[in-house]
């Protein structure tokens, strides 16, 4: 098949016209070396962007050209930003999709941490199903990412989504395949109610996970049976062996600093017997909504809610769990699953490895064994000796001493911020817009927000398997002792797609652009707010590092960029260029990419 | 390269300008920058060769990829497997001079073809081992691999030859092959190595790094740097692309914090490799290879076979790539799922072999499986479970083919000695390996011409077997 290239026209629309085509066409054979004109090329024969001629960027109704900022006094500054601003900045760099004018200063009339996490969990939660029923018949992927974009852009209750967010990092499901990819509805049920709970207790949370349709798709525990000798076959180790390795445990004992234990020569968590045992527990599970145990008749609502025990697929055997403890014979699949999911919620490696979790997605990659131990007690004991409250756990993570201060104190603090926070954070800075065609739904320059995994490694409930986008030990380096998780992915394709994606915003996909000859899908970005101030180039710097780098834009970067502006007219136009140019270059940076 | 990497700005802006320079001239000559004596001694002679991992991610149930014949147990085999067996039917035949007869999976025709051809060996259950181990060693615990059936942990001991994750070699074997690659392929702006499916620590090393590419989308320049932007006005073009590069050469200053500098380095060499492997896939057509789009595997090992037509150009005389087939996790739904994961992988490899024969590199191109584990031999209704030992296949001209290698494991349902369980009437078929991955790794590791002390140093057990090379490779 041909397609001749279209100009003018986005590659990733191309890609959905050519994954329209291919679906008609069956099994269509693309011959992969002339398929250039698609981009599902890999072959390099073109530059990734279709050409377009670039608009003039003068805007037509520009009003006088007096900035409004204080005049340029040609004089370098280090920065004059308000300390309680860089605090509110950098706090809600770590706690929300990203900082901007309005965040901050809202952040500053609650006056402390505390106060705005409990406004914050008295906020309605925002979901993503009901948005995914009106715009997905259950299998068209898009919408779920659409409304999560919504949420997280334009949503007050930012920290339950980013609790989310974390959490369907750490109970992971993915719709990459298709078994889940075509439970939408299902897949969106899952993510809202990993949100409700987000700042609930984590014993709840780990029994609404079990027992979900979607997880029991994901890791096959749904109509997972009883052995069968006859058949000589054995129940499904697939949920018993991850509820333990990655959602609660570990593979090896931890000490409440997080550290395995004893150290040097640790000790594995549990065994292939254990593994086998809890196999067991979780048998006899079926879809809700179903007619029978066989019953192939799978509608949207037999991926909603909660699955539903058939006692005749359980195995009523006692089992041996964890720790001398033991689930005798006879209990129901309900019953059974209580007190190993008890079992496993008292274990003392949850308090730290969950503590970690938290620590890794929200602050930084390697904290101190104090700062997860500090956290793991708040696990343990919310101060109202109740286990397992995860408000209680975000609260020790933001406001632990290491978080407020240990970009101060420790040389590696922070970590490579998540590819999903890179767009969210500008796009909230710059209050960002979907595309004038685009029915209210965001675009990145080259990607629909449901392939941003193909760019950068990462989408919501994308992940390649459950080991999630990036495992937690993920070494800095070759052989470093320091760890990076999100450095997993960031290769050198991902690296440059995204760097071009960042072009492309910026000099195409801007409030000044003329759409009609470029792709009027895609979000755009309001330079306008930095093209007031940009007469000034420290207040126009002052700007980018309070918003973008929450006070931390290293002063070599600084004097460079300081440079670099001296030689732009201070009219509209030059002004606009200015912003163009030094806005690129920060979002091209390495140093933008640490979170401190 | 070690003082170079702590050098300052300025300094470390002049070296990435001097490897675009090397980026952009083509070498031309495509032999290796050793010549003569230097090169045999060093393991760099015999011409250009290009070694490929493909990785199954998952756990591929290679026992049902690879099957005994009558007289190898089949009987046995239908026994354990019971409804997920493949049935004769489902079988084409191929035979083993010594061993006897077995089957390809029949989704698998084009492996019966390169078997068929003596292009391709079989490997039969090989898996992490530290040392050559019995059922009353795994029964007492002796010296067995870190987590075994744990995915991460058992795909990172493939891939580093270790048997404990944080021991002395976290490092991979494609890494050490890496590294003697470099060493043939001397002076080049970019490493010979590259992973198509992403972070790995195959080709992890600690002198070396390896270049990730994305099959999903062309290997793009980076716009603002090297004057290449249709949007950024030539007047403040370069001004903006030597900004950026001083601002990358900011970040990685030897006195800022490892995190800082990780970050740019990584964004350096990016800009160098794009830049470089842009140019030197326009200028190396390859011949077309047919391939369902919606093939991910085949997507890759398209991208594999232009790098390796670009390779002369590239100066790379040894050259090493990862790619990765996901999806082998089949715990449930097997019935229906396995078939459609040996159908992509029997369509890519078809079709990538195809294409190494038509640029004339058939000899030069050697590609090998591995998995993080084989599966269990029962089932659990409708799929299978982590197992450990696993069948693999090594493919291309240089193999000495058309034959299985290693004995076949047990597949008996009662009193399978070679299980790693209790005889206690739970027999779930986890294999004990009889091949160590040390073994398979070293023996690709000396056909790219890697000398015994870095086979040595990178598979340090090793040494704990009989059996150093497994003879695949033609000599």
């Amino acid at each position: 098949m041909s397609i001749m290239r279209l100009k003018n026209t986005p590659n990733w629309l191309l890609l959905l016209v050519l994954t329209v085509a291919m679906t008609a066409c069956g099994d269509t054979v693309v011959v992969g070396d002339n398929a250039s004109n698609g981009a599902i090329d890999n072959g390099g024969g073109q530059p990734g962007s279709p050409i377009v001629t670039p608009p003039s960027n003068v805007d037509p109704d520009a009003g006088p050209e007096t900035p409004a900022a204080a005049p340029d006094t040609g004089d370098f500054n280090a920065g004059n930003l308000n300390p309680a601003d860089v605090a509110a900045a950098r706090f809600l760099t770590q706690a929300t999709f990203g900082p901007s004018a309005d965040t901050i200063a809202e952040f500053r009339r609650y006056g402390s941490i505390e106060a705005w996490i409990n406004w914050q969990a008295s906020l309605p939660v925002s979901t993503t199903k009901d948005y995914t029923e009106e715009n997905s018949n259950g299998s068209l992927r898009g919408p779920r990412h659409h409304g999560w974009w919504n949420n997280v852009m334009d949503e007050p209750d930012q920290l339950r989504q980013r609790m989310a967010f974390a959490l369907s990092q750490l109970f992971v499901i993915s719709d990459v395949d298709y078994a889940l990819g075509n439970a939408q509805y299902g897949v969106t049920d899952y993510y809202d109610m990993l949100a409700r709970g987000s700042l609930g207790n984590f014993r709840t949370l780990l029994e609404d996970v079990t027992l979900h349709p979607a997880m029991g798709v994901y890791l096959s525990m749904v109509r997972n049976e009883k052995a069968n000798v006859e058949k000589n076959i054995r129940p499904d180790e697939n949920y018993a062996r991850e509820v333990m390795q990655l959602f609660t445990l570990g593979l090896f004992e931890l000490n409440m600093r997080g550290e395995a234990i004893p150290i040097g020569n640790p000790k594995p968590t549990y065994t292939q017997n254990d593994v086998e045992e809890f196999a067991r527990v979780f048998t006899g599970w079926n879809y809700p909504n179903v007619r029978s145990w066989t019953d192939n008749n799978l509608t949207n609502a037999a991926y909603e809610g909660r699955m539903v025990a058939n006692e005749n697929f359980h195995d009523k055997g006692a089992k041996n769990l964890l720790r001398g403890t033991v689930a005798p014979a006879g209990l129901s699949a309900q019953e059974d699953i209580s007190l190993a999911l008890d079992n496993l919620f008292q274990h003392p490696n949850v308090p730290p490895f969950i503590a970690k979790h938290f620590i890794q997605r929200f602050t930084t990659s390697n904290p101190t064994p104090e700062y997860v131990e500090r956290v793991a007690q708040a696990f343990v004991n919310n101060g109202s000796g109740v286990r397992g409250d995860l408000q209680a756990v975000i609260t020790a993570v933001l406001t632990d001493e290491e978080a407020r201060n240990g970009h101060l104190t420790l040389t590696n603090f922070g970590k490579l911020k998540e590819p999903v926070m890179r767009w969210s954070q500008l796009w909230r800075a710059l209050d960002a817009t979907p595309g004038p065609s685009a029915g209210g739904v965001h675009a990145t320059a080259d990607y629909p927000m449901e392939q941003l995994d193909s760019m950068t490694g990462q989408a919501v409930l994308r992940s390649k398997s459950v080991f999630n986008f990036y495992l937690p030990d993920n070494p800095l380096s070759a052989g470093a002792t320091l760890t990076s998780p999100e450095m997993q992915i960031m290769s050198e394709a991902n690296l440059a797609a995204t760097h071009n994606n960042w072009h492309h915003q910026v000099y195409r996909f801007n409030n000044r652009s003329n759409l009609s000859d470029d792709n009027p899908r895609v979000t755009i970005i309001n330079l306008a707010p930095l093209v007031d101030i940009a007469g000034n180039r420290n207040a126009l710097l002052d700007w980018y590092n309070l918003h973008l780098f929450a006070g931390g834009m290293p002063t070599d970067m600084r004097e460079t960029l300081f440079r670099f502006a001296s030689s732009y007219p201070t009219n509209s136009q030059g002004r606009f260029e200015l912003v163009q140019d030094t806005l690129f270059l920060i979002l091209t940076t390495p140093q933008i990419q640490w979170q401190r | 390269m070690a003082a170079l990497i702590m050098a300052k700005p300025n300094f470390q802006k002049q070296r990435r300008k001097l490897l675009k320079q090397l980026a952009a001239v083509p070498l031309g000559s495509g032999v290796s920058m050793l010549t003569g004596t230097d090169a045999l001694a060093m393991g760099c002679d015999g011409g250009a060769k290009s070694l490929v991992c493909l990785f199954m991610a998952g756990g591929a149930d290679s026992f049902n990829m690879f099957v005994p014949g009558s007289n190898q147990g089949y009987s046995d085999y239908l026994e354990s497997r019971g409804e997920i067996a493949i049935p004769e039917s489902g079988l084409l035949n191929v035979s083993d001079a010594d061993q006897g007869a077995f089957g390809f999976n029949a989704l698998l025709p084009a492996f019966k073809t390169l078997y068929d051809q003596k292009r391709m060996t079989v490997v039969s259950n090989v898996g992490t081992l530290i040392r050559p181990t019995t059922q009353s060693d795994y029964l007492a615990e002796q010296a067995l691999p870190e987590s075994l059936f744990a995915h991460n942990t058992q795909q990172k001991l493939w891939q580093t030859g270790a048997g404990i994750v944080s021991g002395t070699s976290s490092f991979g074997w494609g890494g050490a092959i890496t590294e003697h690659a470099v060493t043939c392929n001397g002076p080049s702006a970019i490493t010979p190595a590259f992973s198509i499916a992403g972070s790995n620590p195959w080709l992890d090393a600690a002198d070396s790094r390896y270049i990730s590419l994305n099959a999903d989308f062309a290997v793009e320049r980076m716009y603002g740097l090297d004057n290449i932007s249709e949007w950024i006005p030539s007047t403040r073009l370069s001004r903006v692309g030597n900004t950026l590069e001083d601002l990358i050469a900011q970040g990685e200053a030897s006195g800022n914090p490892a995190m800082l500098r990780t970050i740019s380095s990584g964004i350096d060499r990016a800009t160098v490799a794009t830049a470089s492997l842009h140019a030197a896939l326009l200028r190396n057509t390859l011949p077309q290879m047919r391939y369902d789009s919606r093939n991910k595997l085949a997507k890759q090992l398209h991208l594999v076979a232009r790098l390796i037509a670009a390779r002369e150009e590239l100066g790379m005389t040894r050259q090493v790539f990862f790619v990765l087939m996901g999806g082998f996790d089949t715990h449930s739904n097997q019935g229906v799922r396995e078939p459609l994961l040996m159908q992509e992988l029997n369509a890519a490899v078809g079709a990538y072999q195809d294409t190494i024969d038509d640029i004339g590199a058939s000899n030069s191109v050697t590609t090998f499986t591995a998995s993080d584990f084989g599966r269990t031999l029962t089932s659990n209704g409708n799929g299978t479970d982590h197992g450990w030992g696993g069948h693999n296949f090594v493919f291309g001209g240089a193999v000495d083919g058309g034959r299985v290698v290693g004995e076949m494991p047990s597949y008996r349902r009662n009193n399978n000695p070679d299980d790693a369980g209790e005889d206690d009437g739970s027999f779930a078929g986890r294999i004990i390996p009889k091949l160590s991955v040390n073994q398979y790794g070293a023996t690709l590791s000396r056909w790219m011409g890697v000398d015994e002390t870095a086979i040595q140093a990178a598979l340090p057990d090793l040494q704990n077997f009989a059996v150093r090379d497994l003879g695949f490779m033609k000599a």
